[in-house]
């Protein structure tokens, strides 16, 4: 290098601004953070201790476990066995994360803190970075879940959920998947207005002791591998003001499983139709009071809408890790690409959006309860960020991009799901107004 | 979106030869389960466009040689108009399918518009333009900077008979059963436009491997190869014309990003017409979906892109001549149609709700395509790079 070309460098160096701030006074050098630490460390150590914890797991098994299966599961998901996985998941507590200790593994710190939801949340992101499919194929499980505790009805807790999570901590663990989709109801089931004209065909007619179910559900994620499936269906004569829950459990007479769905991401975990015919449900398996099931189906998706946010969150930062990988490894025209402008303003788009995405999903699920309005803003911006950043990802790798074994790939068709499932964005952008429509509407002051 | 609409006099009736192909040849491929159709029926689908025209050729007296895709007729900005449309009709159907047409076109092009042409071309032929993750330096043609072998490591070293090539070549989509591939490559030693030479390569030459690049998102109809050449001798008279290889290399990389331009407007168009058909089907929200605002909103934006893409794809083919500056218009089309078109594509699977991403409705596989165009040769980056640099006054 020519002297003066040095003489810059040295400069430049020495305006940086870690070198730069050695000239502040003792205390604002205590004021500046340089810390050459990366955002995931960053933003860990803002979390409660408990999801710090939960994070750090996550990471490690998703890197450990979730890894080495990704590419297998989601090139020849029918072929892809799911139980070792879950099994592993459960044995280090991924799968009783809904209850804190000593009921379930979530720490009772945050969990009273925060909305159980949070852990939740915190681990989708590390398992979703991974693997879309393998992600939902564990993250159902408490979807699944969710109406048993949400219904509020004690006796349901105590002699379902306590008993399942105590199998699964003792480690034989079972998978719960949460049906409330028909083939002619989809967004009807997602959304009041649209609820109120439903074509619902999922009906029970009570008989003594019990209820007979009839009717179909369709896209009912693990819902071929499930043991068993809190299903939603309206009382015979009545619309979907009478839906009640219904605990449906694997060899139930008359309950089978139907068409298995190919799609375009998020292979590992099945979505498939469930077939009801004639199927008799004993009242135990009755969840909440009858007709309360739209009132919980609707507070469940309140709870679970962060968490597809934080699934979408990770996807795009996993296609977004792959892609930096690519951008250090390739060199072009005698540099590597992350050295060249125009990629480090791209680069630094994607980390901005990743960021605001997870500040978003935090902030709603950050305090005891979850509420409509934030949990569908989280998930609309995180998935539409995930899907941009996906393909974000994809464009700074060329051709290289649409490799399937580079990754990111997978993840971006992981990602489009997000956009739909759990309410597509449309539905979503509704329940932010439907939720704010006091303020909105200027019915409530400043 | 009708692209029948855009036909001029003398175009309509291509545009209805093409409609006829892709109803009779084209659709039958979908239907039964595979996410990209029977990819079986790929020979005779190909076939089938030979017979009627539709595939260009580079031997004379072929059907295709003239009025297919890219043939000889493309000569002027009517005929490249032409082929775009024609592209686009294709892709409405089937995005990997068009792909075919498009680099057997692209390399007959190359092989008809070079001076002399080749004595004895083979029927079947593809073009190998990209090495690595980089593409040629083409702003040396437009003089505005960079070295025009930039990018080309593949070098040809002469002996008495022929060539010996030595090097590799990546992304090469072409045809199952390309009888030849065009190489670009170096003359060893030299530097400058006229060192760079096109030669063609029998796909059963000694030394040359053929990898297929393996499984990939989209455009799966079309063959995607990687291509090795260890000491690959080819005869002296399997050289094109030497002195304009660079520009040659120039013209074809502007009808690529034209052509994959179109692809991208013809699949969007695609998705659009499908996305109209089920809003007026699918009850929800107590109406058929297509009454709703939101879903109006996705149609209605999915059409502007459509209309945009559309139109900035046929004014850009009404520039092309020799004009250096073609390419540059050729890059901003790439760029943004595809961007368009990718978008259009999205919202328009979004219309489906979950059975848009489901493989039996057709919109999933649209969507894959639409990233493989949006992302295929030349990356966001580089096209801005490329059209930052062309319009820049000082450099010229
Ligand atoms: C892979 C996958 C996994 C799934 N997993 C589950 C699961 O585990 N459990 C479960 O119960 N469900 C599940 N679903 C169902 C999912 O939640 C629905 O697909 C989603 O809510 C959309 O419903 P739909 O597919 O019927 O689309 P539709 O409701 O038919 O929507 C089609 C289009 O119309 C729009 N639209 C519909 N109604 C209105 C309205 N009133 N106003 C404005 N626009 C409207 C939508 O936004 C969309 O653009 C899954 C779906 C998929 C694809």
């Amino acid at each position: 290098m020519k002297p003066e070309a040095l003489d810059l460098q040295a400069r430049v160096d020495a305006l940086r601004p870690g070198n730069a701030s050695k000239h502040l006074d003792f205390f604002g050098k205590l004021l500046v953070d340089n810390r050459e630490m990366t955002i995931w460390e960053h933003d860990t150590g803002l979390l409660p201790v408990g999801a710090r914890i939960w994070r750090r797991r996550a990471r490690d098994f998703a890197r450990r476990y979730i890894r080495p299966d990704a590419v297998r599961a989601d090139s020849l998901p029918r072929e892809y066995d799911p139980r070792p996985i879950v099994s592993q998941a459960a044995r280090k507590g991924f799968q009783t994360l809904l209850l804190a200790l000593p009921l379930g593994t979530a720490f009772p710190g945050s969990y009273f803190l925060k909305s159980a939801s949070f852990q939740v949340a915190v681990v989708a992101e590390e398992f979703a970075a991974e693997s879309g499919g393998i992600a939902l194929l564990l993250m159902a499980h408490h979807l699944g879940c969710a109406p048993l505790i949400l219904s509020g009805h004690v006796p349901t807790i105590l002699r379902h959920l306590l008993p399942l999570y105590a199998r699964t901590l003792r480690g034989r663990p079972e998978i719960m998947a949460f049906a409330i989709t028909e083939p002619g109801a989809g967004s009807d089931v997602e959304e009041t207005e649209g609820g109120a004209e439903a074509r619902l065909v999922t009906t029970a007619r009570q008989v003594d002791g019990g209820f007979v179910i009839n009717g179909r559900k369709c896209f009912i994620s693990d819902g071929a591998i499930a043991d068993k499936v809190t299903l939603f269906a309206k009382l015979q004569g009545e619309g979907l003001e009478s839906w009640t829950c219904f605990l449906i459990e694997k060899g139930m007479e008359g309950y089978s499983i139907g068409r298995q769905e190919h799609k375009l991401g998020q292979r590992a975990s099945d979505a498939s139709e469930l077939i009801l015919d004639d199927v008799r449900v004993p009242q135990r398996n009755v969840v909440g009071r009858l007709r309360s099931g739209w009132a919980n189906n609707r507070n469940v998706l309140n709870y679970s809408r962060p968490v597809v946010g934080a699934m979408a969150l990770g996807h795009a930062r996993g296609a977004f890790e792959r892609a930096l990988e690519f951008c250090r490894s390739t060199v072009r025209g005698g540099k590597r690409l992350i050295d060249y402008q125009d990629v480090q303003i791209e680069l630094a788009d994607m980390i901005v959006k990743l960021w605001s995405a997870r500040a978003l999903i935090w902030h709603s699920c950050s305090q005891f309860r979850c509420y409509q309005s934030a949990s569908a803003a989280a998930k609309v911006a995180a998935s539409d960020i995930s899907f941009e950043v996906c393909t974000k990802a994809m464009e700074i790798m060329g051709d290289y991009g649409y490799l399937e074994n580079r990754g990111a790939e997978s993840l971006w068709r992981d990602s489009r799901l997000t956009q739909i499932y759990e309410g597509t964005n449309q539905i979503n952008r509704l329940a932010v107004i439907e939720h704010q429509w006091a303020e909105i509407s200027g019915r409530c002051g400043n | 979106m009708d692209l029948s609409l855009y036909a001029r006099e003398g175009e309509q009736e291509f545009v209805e030869l093409t409609r006829s192909f892709v109803r009779k040849s084209v659709q039958p491929m979908f239907g039964g389960d595979a996410p990209d159709g029977n990819l079986d029926m790929m020979p005779s689908i190909l076939d089938t466009a030979f017979e009627v025209g539709l595939a260009a050729s580079p031997c004379t007296g072929m059907p295709g040689f003239e009025y297919g895709i890219w043939g000889t007729s493309a000569d002027n900005p009517k005929g490249v108009r032409l082929s775009a449309m024609l592209l686009s009709a294709v892709a409405e159907a089937c995005a990997g399918i068009a792909m075919n047409l498009h680099v057997q076109g692209l390399a007959s092009r190359v092989i008809t518009s070079s001076e002399g042409g080749l004595p004895e071309p083979p029927a079947r032929v593809a073009v190998a333009l990209q090495e690595g993750h980089a593409l040629p330096d083409y702003r040396a043609l437009l003089g505005h900077g960079g070295e025009p072998d930039e990018g080309i490591g593949t070098r040809v070293l002469p002996t008495e008979t022929g060539w010996v090539i030595t090097g590799s070549k990546s992304f090469v989509y072409g045809m199952e059963g390309t009888d030849a591939f065009l190489v670009f490559c170096r003359i060893a030693g030299n530097r400058g436009g006229e060192n760079i030479g096109c030669l063609l390569v029998p796909a059963g030459a000694t030394g040359l491997e053929v990898r297929d690049v393996g499984g990939r998102t989209g455009i799966r109809a079309c063959g995607l190869s990687n291509l090795v050449l260890n000491d690959v001798i080819v005869a002296s008279e399997h050289r094109l014309s030497s002195r304009e290889a660079f520009s040659l290399m120039g013209r074809a990389m502007c009808l690529h990003w034209l052509g994959i331009s179109a692809m991208a407007a013809g699949n969007a168009s695609g998705a659009l017409k499908a996305a109209r058909e089920y809003a007026a089907t699918r009850y929800q929200g107590g109406a058929m979906i297509g009454e709703h605002p939101a879903v109006r909103k996705l149609l209605a934006l999915s059409e502007a892109r459509v209309e945009a893409a559309l139109a900035l794809l046929l004014q850009t083919a009404g520039f092309a001549c020799g004009n250096t500056d073609f390419l540059r218009r050729c890059a901003i089309a790439k760029l943004m149609t595809t961007d368009w078109a990718f978008s259009a594509v999205t919202d328009a699977l979004q219309v489906f709700g979950g059975y848009g991403y489901m493989e039996d409705y057709g919109m999933e596989k649209r969507l894959r395509d639409a990233i493989v165009l949006k992302t295929a040769a030349g990356s966001r980056n580089y096209l801005e790079t490329f059209i930052s640099d062309a319009g820049r006054e000082d450099i010229r």
